[in-house]
């Protein structure tokens, strides 16, 4: 007999797989976008760490990897760069879980939007330090600030379609666990 | 059975933060790894990418059916507009025609009368493009043709106009175009009239830019660019696009492809032509005519004289 908790668990892992594997499939479709063309905001990264804050249980350390990879390796991007920047940030959430918890919406948006610039930088950092050329910096900005104003949109449809909520203090589950 | 939702499968405290940090480091050698030997790591990529983009072909054609449907809706709107507009073109290209024949014979004959030998003529297979790069920050899109079809890297991609981009990348069946528009592409291109060359350099933007112009007061915006040939990646003379001064005052290429739509892609097949590297043996053996060979004395001397002009 299976574990309810390991069910939902293991739900929860197969549709965050599922919803990323559908996010590179959209990206890759030839519905021809331009050079030139403002980039978009990047959901995947809005989900790891609206999920994160809420159901870490849901993504572990090698499913991220698995995921990461892969998004690198479909959408052309140097192998495991930004993989190991979106980890690294995804584990700084992780292990102050507890602290998280307690913020306000605000200020999780904050943390949240601190780290995703931080990535940026490195992210740059790391490609000036391997001498690759780069996009423009105000370029690589504008998809930054696209995924800090859809984070709230994200953060919205797992609170209201997929009704999962920032645990309170001391709440348990449906099974009597605490969380 | 578990005790805590926390807890149970996560290893706490310093074994997961060693966890962690091994597995980011990991990480960093394959970027490492990848940035030192590229073709062996891109390799790989292309085998992966094989494997599951023509398999999505099932999921992205419907898709890309609906979004046609929706593009084809909007331009029956303006029907009437554009039938007008498409009478008005082909009036003029008619004349066009017109004088596109004349001048055809003329060249014919002319090319007859100075007994020139032309270029075998470039041969081309067609392949559709599967996938785009999928990011803002790369142009390249992946064609259904690959090994298995004969396409080599370096070969010319065009649509039905002009030069789209060249092959970066081969897998058996299928095949990476890298787009003029990508930050890592370069071609040697020449202005049309004023014989002028440079190097057109991609930068990410719809127009992508021209460096190392010899004279930029030569070249003024509306010139045709075309391929040069130089460098033996491309064959001489495809058409590329027009020549754009941008408000800064900068040399930029608009592309005659048609970017936002490329369905269909050209793969010309380039000829191998062998450079020719040395003079022929059977009618001079080893040169004895020209200069006489330099002392060892000469030699150094000279090499000093090149390291103190160095900066």
């Amino acid at each position: 007999m299976i574990d309810p908790i390991t069910l939902t668990r293991w739900r929860g892992r197969l549709m965050f797989f599922a919803v990323a594997m559908a996010l590179i499939f959209m990206r890759l479709l030839p519905l021809g976008g331009e050079a030139g063309q403002l980039p978009g905001p990047d959901w995947l990264v809005c989900i790891i760490f609206a999920l994160m804050m809420r159901r870490p249980e849901f993504l572990p350390l090698w499913l991220l990897v698995v995921v990461l990879l892969l998004e690198d390796i479909f959408l052309m991007r140097p192998l495991g760069l930004w993989a190991a920047l979106v980890i690294l940030a995804a584990e700084v959430v992780r292990t102050r879980t507890i602290l998280m918890r307690e913020l306000s919406f605000l200020m999780e948006w904050a943390v949240i939007a601190a780290l995703m610039l931080g990535m940026m930088l490195a992210y740059r950092l790391a490609y000036a330090l391997a001498l690759m050329p780069q996009v423009s910096f105000g370029y690589a900005l504008v998809e930054v600030i696209w995924s800090i104003i859809a984070y709230p949109g994200v953060v919205m449809i797992s609170r209201y379609v997929l009704a999962l909520k920032k645990p309170a203090l001391g709440e348990v589950d449906d099974y009597g666990r605490r969380f | 059975m578990a005790k805590n939702r926390m807890n149970d499968d996560d290893l706490t405290g310093p074994f997961r933060l060693i966890l962690v940090g091994l597995t980011v480091l990991a990480l960093m050698a394959v970027f490492v790894l990848w940035r030192i030997d590229g073709p062996r790591a891109e390799r790989f990529r292309v085998e992966i990418t094989e494997k599951f983009v023509p398999a999505w072909d099932w999921a992205s054609g419907p898709v890309r059916w609906v979004s046609q449907v929706a593009v084809d809706f909007q331009s029956y709107a303006r029907l009437y507009e554009q039938n007008q507009q498409l009478r008005e073109e082909l009036r003029q290209m008619k004349a066009w025609k017109e004088a596109a024949l004349q001048l055809e014979q003329k060249n014919a004959r002319l090319l007859d009368l100075n007994n020139v030998r032309l270029d075998p003529k470039l041969t081309h297979l067609t392949g559709v493009v599967l996938a785009d790069s999928g990011s803002p920050f790369r142009q390249s899109v992946l064609i259904n043709a690959g090994r298995r079809d004969g396409i080599r890297d370096g070969w010319a991609a065009m649509d039905g106009i002009g030069l789209v981009g060249r092959i970066a990348g081969v897998g058996d069946k299928t095949a990476r175009v890298l787009l003029l528009t990508d930050n890592n592409s370069r071609v040697p291109v020449v202005m049309q009239p004023s014989g002028q060359r440079a190097i057109l350099s991609g930068n990410n933007s719809a127009m992508p830019a021209l460096e190392f112009v010899e004279d930029p007061s030569a070249i003024s915006a509306g010139d045709l660019v075309v391929s040069s040939g130089d460098g033996g990646v491309f064959p001489a003379g495809l058409v590329v696009g027009k020549v754009v001064l941008s408000e800064n005052k900068h040399l930029r290429v608009r592309l005659e492809a048609d970017m936002g739509r490329l369905e269909f892609l050209r793969i010309l097949r380039s000829h191998q032509l062998d450079p020719i590297t040395n003079v022929g043996g059977i009618i001079t053996s080893p040169p004895v005519q020209g200069p006489p060979a330099p002392s060892a004395a000469d030699l150094s001397a000279a090499r000093q004289s090149a390291v103190g002009a160095a900066p």
